[in-house]
């Protein structure tokens, strides 16, 4: 019992990953996030996506927004680097 | 693909977007549930695609977000419809096409038979054709399991039979009626008979009393292996006698022929028709004729099969070649050379059985009509069984033979 207990301490709260977007990358060539709320900025070089919580930054080369949604958006080009601004 | 074919019965727009914050303009649309697809930067401006539907009410949140949009190019359906609006005869003629598409494939238009061995193809297609399966028929009209089985009834010698339909094709497997082989009757009581007259060459008795000797003469009806058997108490015993009878036969046949002879040639003259095949329709398009009362024509039929599929349309040519009758008066020679070739159909027909050791022809002349006289030495099998009664009448006095009843 206690074993288990201290399991479930471990883990995330299901409830806090809702907010949090779903980022799917293909090598890199491709992303894709579920959750996006809006482009913050776009060229060729990089893309920087706001999802609510966080900045989803994307850098790389002939970078292009292959399809965009209301709450998801794909990325296509050479992916150099992906890092998050809280 | 699917996306692609969505996009493409939607209509699609592809148009650029400059201004201060294009960015803006995306989160704008985005907003508002309209899909973007295919965005490119370049420079100060970028391009993107949506459905041809949304374009119309972006404009104005365009003018709100301070960029302009400019129309590239418009694709899919509407474009193409909406580009051809005035040209009524495209519409009809779509239509028109949609439609025949839709009445054709209403109709059989082709058959295909597999399975015939001894029923002859034109003698399927014929029973097909009263039963309703045959190039032209309406489709919706037909019940398959009905025409199989009225036909299994109809035609004893099919076994089995199955119509199969793949969209305007019919396809009839058939397997034939396997018939049962003949049982040779090995038992009953019988004596081997002489068919004809003739000189033995060979007995080949397998079963019985041989009662002639292999160099003696028969004559039609006599006697040659008995089916009577009497064992050394003098029991008589009836078997079934089974025997074969080589004899040295002699066959006359005469043919006959008159000196004056109707030939048919043709003189040169010829013509061809044509005619469009339509679901079984013979349209004629093109019609000559010949300048002659006698005529031998040759048809052929040309179907078009792109991929495979038999089309229902095909072009009937019709090959008429004149011919014009001569008459001609035969001389001996000739006559002979003709009524030779005569004798050797017979030969070929009526004497297939028997090995010709020699034949001799006479030909005669007499009152404007030529004979010839063939005369055939064969060796063939004269065997015949005859059974035995066996009924309270039959006489079972074993036969004995001339040359036995000299030793007695």
């Amino acid at each position: 019992m206690k074993e288990k207990q201290k399991e479930s301490k471990r883990r995330p709260p299901f409830l806090s990953t809702l907010n949090a977007p779903c980022i799917e990358l293909s090598g890199n060539r491709e992303l894709l996030i579920e959750g996006s709320k809006g482009v913050l900025e776009y060229s060729t070089d990089s893309v920087r996506i706001n999802t609510g919580g966080m900045l989803v930054n994307v850098s790389g080369r002939e970078l292009n927004l292959r399809c965009i949604s209301d709450s998801a958006l794909i990325i296509d080009g050479f992916i150099m680097s992906l890092s998050f601004t809280v | 693909m699917l996306l692609d074919l969505l996009r493409m019965v939607r209509g699609s727009v592809e148009f650029s977007v400059s201004g201060k914050y294009p960015e803006r303009f995306i989160n704008i649309t985005s907003r508002h549930r309209v899909r973007l697809w295919n965005v490119h930067r370049s420079d100060s401006r970028f391009t993107a695609c949506m459905y041809r539907s949304d374009y119309r009410r972006i404009r104005p949140l365009a003018r709100g977000a301070g960029v302009r949009l400019q129309v590239i190019s418009k694709n899919g359906m509407p474009t193409m419809l909406f580009r051809y609006r005035e040209r009524v005869g495209i519409l009809i003629g779509a239509c028109a096409f949609i439609l025949s598409i839709f009445v054709m494939s209403l109709f059989i238009w082709s058959i295909d038979i597999t399975g015939l061995e001894t029923v002859s193809r034109s003698q399927m297609n014929d029973v097909l054709r009263e039963h309703g399966l045959y190039i032209g028929a309406f489709k919706p009209s037909l019940d398959v399991r009905k025409l199989s089985r009225d036909v299994m009834i109809e035609r004893h010698e099919i076994g089995w039979m199955a119509v199969n339909m793949t969209g305007s094709y019919a396809s009839v497997e058939i397997k034939e009626e396997a018939v049962p082989p003949e049982v040779e009757d090995v038992y009953s009581p019988c004596n081997v008979k002489a068919k004809s007259d003739g000189v033995i060459v060979r007995i080949e008795a397998a079963e019985g009393e041989t009662v002639v000797m292999e160099g003696s003469g028969v004559i039609e009806g006599q006697l040659i292996v008995s089916g009577i058997r009497t064992d050394e108490q003098g029991t008589h015993r009836l078997v079934h006698a089974d025997a074969r009878v080589m004899a040295r036969t002699t066959r006359q046949a005469s043919f006959s022929m008159s000196e004056q002879m109707k030939l048919l040639r043709p003189n040169g003259e010829d013509a061809e028709r044509q005619m469009l095949e339509f679901l079984g329709l013979r349209l004629p398009y093109r019609v000559n004729a010949v300048d002659s009362p006698s005529a031998v024509s040759n048809t052929d039929t040309e179907v078009p099969a792109p991929l495979g599929i038999t089309l229902p349309i095909g072009v009937v040519t019709d090959h008429v070649n004149a011919l014009s009758e001569e008459e001609m008066i035969l001389d001996d020679n000739s006559a002979e050379e003709l009524l030779q070739q005569e004798a050797r159909l017979y030969e070929a027909f009526a004497l297939q059985n028997c090995t010709i050791e020699s034949r001799e022809y006479r030909l005669k002349h007499n009152d404007g009509v030529y004979t010839l006289y063939a005369t055939y030495t064969c060796v063939e099998d004269i065997a015949l069984s005859e059974p035995i009664g066996t009924d309270e009448n039959t006489d079972l006095t074993p036969y004995v033979a001339p040359t036995e009843k000299k030793d007695l």
